[in-house]
């Protein structure tokens, strides 16, 4: 078998890896593996734009998300209400450091760090700055991709709501409004970003033809 | 059809780029990031997560998760014991929400890990479409059992009306947290693709 392959006219499924001539999509068109049915490349629409526009309406919502109270509780004439960031506050204080630590990673650190890195990637790639930090940069936003919780805190929310409303009276504040509006912010940036098309464009722009030969 | 493995090239995990193939670590020529042709050890790496995962589960289950204070008077709740206070109490569809994302998901990702680790090694019966689609679900799935540490995270911040009523969480929340994160990373060291290699064989 002849084992020189010129690289960068295949692509291999990421689940089964098979191999396949690569396709030439246009925006909106994607590829799938024929025999596990992933998704090999996809062409996103808009893809900089949209991630662009999407990431700063989340860093825009994220203070008032984390700072205004998601909910408050009447019982026995007291009221008590609580945001994201008092959440924090309470169970340092009351010495549960464990969910505390995980609250803020999951449901404050990392969106923020996710949201920022998507803004500052479509933002050189917008207004054409790139620079070859973006290649390690990219990298490092993808080690970040499965821990992201805000859905489920969601969810979160909601089951609290529901446990709570039967013995207390309970209110709903602003918070819970600009929290779920983050949510859906940082999950379509996520979501519109174009990884196939950065990477291409960054390897065009820094990456020399010869360096893959070099290898071989 | 021919696998990237058989010609000689292996796919960047990050940013998945094709990459001439050599034994031992491969450099990746666009993102310089390191990685292998399949994932290191991966069998044996997710059989330990799992192992783990399943040990932690056990005082997650045992030791309340969650302790209501009212006058006073504290009293405990196990996870399976806060589900019967929701079915006594009638609240069914919560009921469920919480028994599936706090009892069913965890076992299920156990469960199904050590089946298809038991699959790519020995290869017996081995669906690899099937079952590669089993990995995705469990993938998937992995986050969502987290719900119950965020509830309780909740409930102990906005239920805090001093000597009347308030919420503390119990020592299974910890082991709790542990066992979703042990399945977590369990699921990401398993590698679909060895699947694949054990049918072609």
């Amino acid at each position: 078998m002849n084992n020189k392959i010129n690289t960068s006219f295949f692509v291999a499924c990421q689940q089964c890896d098979a191999l396949y001539d690569k396709p030439q999509l246009k925006q909106g068109q994607l590829a799938k593996c024929n025999r596990c049915g992933s998704t090999l490349i996809e062409r996103k629409v808009d893809s900089i734009e949209r991630s662009f526009n999407w990431s700063l309406a989340g860093l825009m919502l994220m203070l008032p998300a984390i700072l205004l109270p998601i909910m408050g509780v009447t019982l026995a004439g007291q009221f008590h209400q609580a945001s994201l960031f008092d959440c924090i506050l309470v169970l340092i204080d009351r010495g549960f450091f464990m969910i505390a630590l995980l609250v803020f990673l999951f449901a404050i650190a990392v969106p923020i760090v996710r949201l920022s890195g998507a803004l500052y990637i479509s933002y050189s790639f917008k207004f054409n700055k790139l620079k070859p930090s973006l290649l390690n940069f990219f990298r490092a936003y993808h080690h970040l991709d499965n821990w992201a919780m805000l859905n489920v805190f969601m969810l979160g929310i909601v089951v609290s709501m529901y446990k709570l409303i039967d013995d207390t009276e309970l209110s709903v504040n602003l918070g819970l409004l600009a929290f779920i509006f983050w949510l859906i912010c940082s999950t379509m940036s996520a979501v519109a970003l174009d990884q196939d098309y950065i990477w291409g464009k960054l390897e065009k722009t820094f990456i020399k033809p010869e360096a893959d030969n070099e290898n071989s | 059809m021919k696998t990237a493995k058989q010609c000689g090239v292996a796919l960047c995990p990050k940013c998945h780029k094709l990459n001439n193939a050599t034994t031992g670590e491969i450099q990746c020529s666009r993102c310089h990031g390191h990685f292998y042709q399949r994932k290191r050890n991966s069998l044996q790496y997710t059989l330990a997560w799992n192992f783990a995962a399943l040990i932690a589960f056990i005082p997650a289950n045992l030791y309340p998760i969650m302790i209501v204070y009212q006058l006073g008077i504290g009293s405990e709740a196990t996870i399976l014991s806060g589900i019967g206070e929701f079915i006594d109490h009638g609240l069914y569809p919560i009921a469920v929400i919480i028994f599936t994302a706090s009892i069913i998901v965890p076992l299920i990702k156990i469960i199904g890990l050590f089946v298809l680790v038991y699959k790519a090694h020995t290869g017996i019966r081995l669906k690899p479409d099937k079952h590669s689609k089993i990995y995705h679900i469990l993938e998937f799935l992995g986050p969502w059992s987290m719900l119950d540490v965020f509830v309780v995270a909740l409930m102990v911040t906005v239920v805090e009306l001093g000597f009347v009523t308030s919420v503390a969480a119990g020592p299974a929340i910890n082991y709790f947290t542990i066992t979703v994160i042990f399945t977590m990373f369990a699921a990401n060291s398993f590698d679909p693709r060895l699947l694949w290699d054990k049918k072609a064989e």
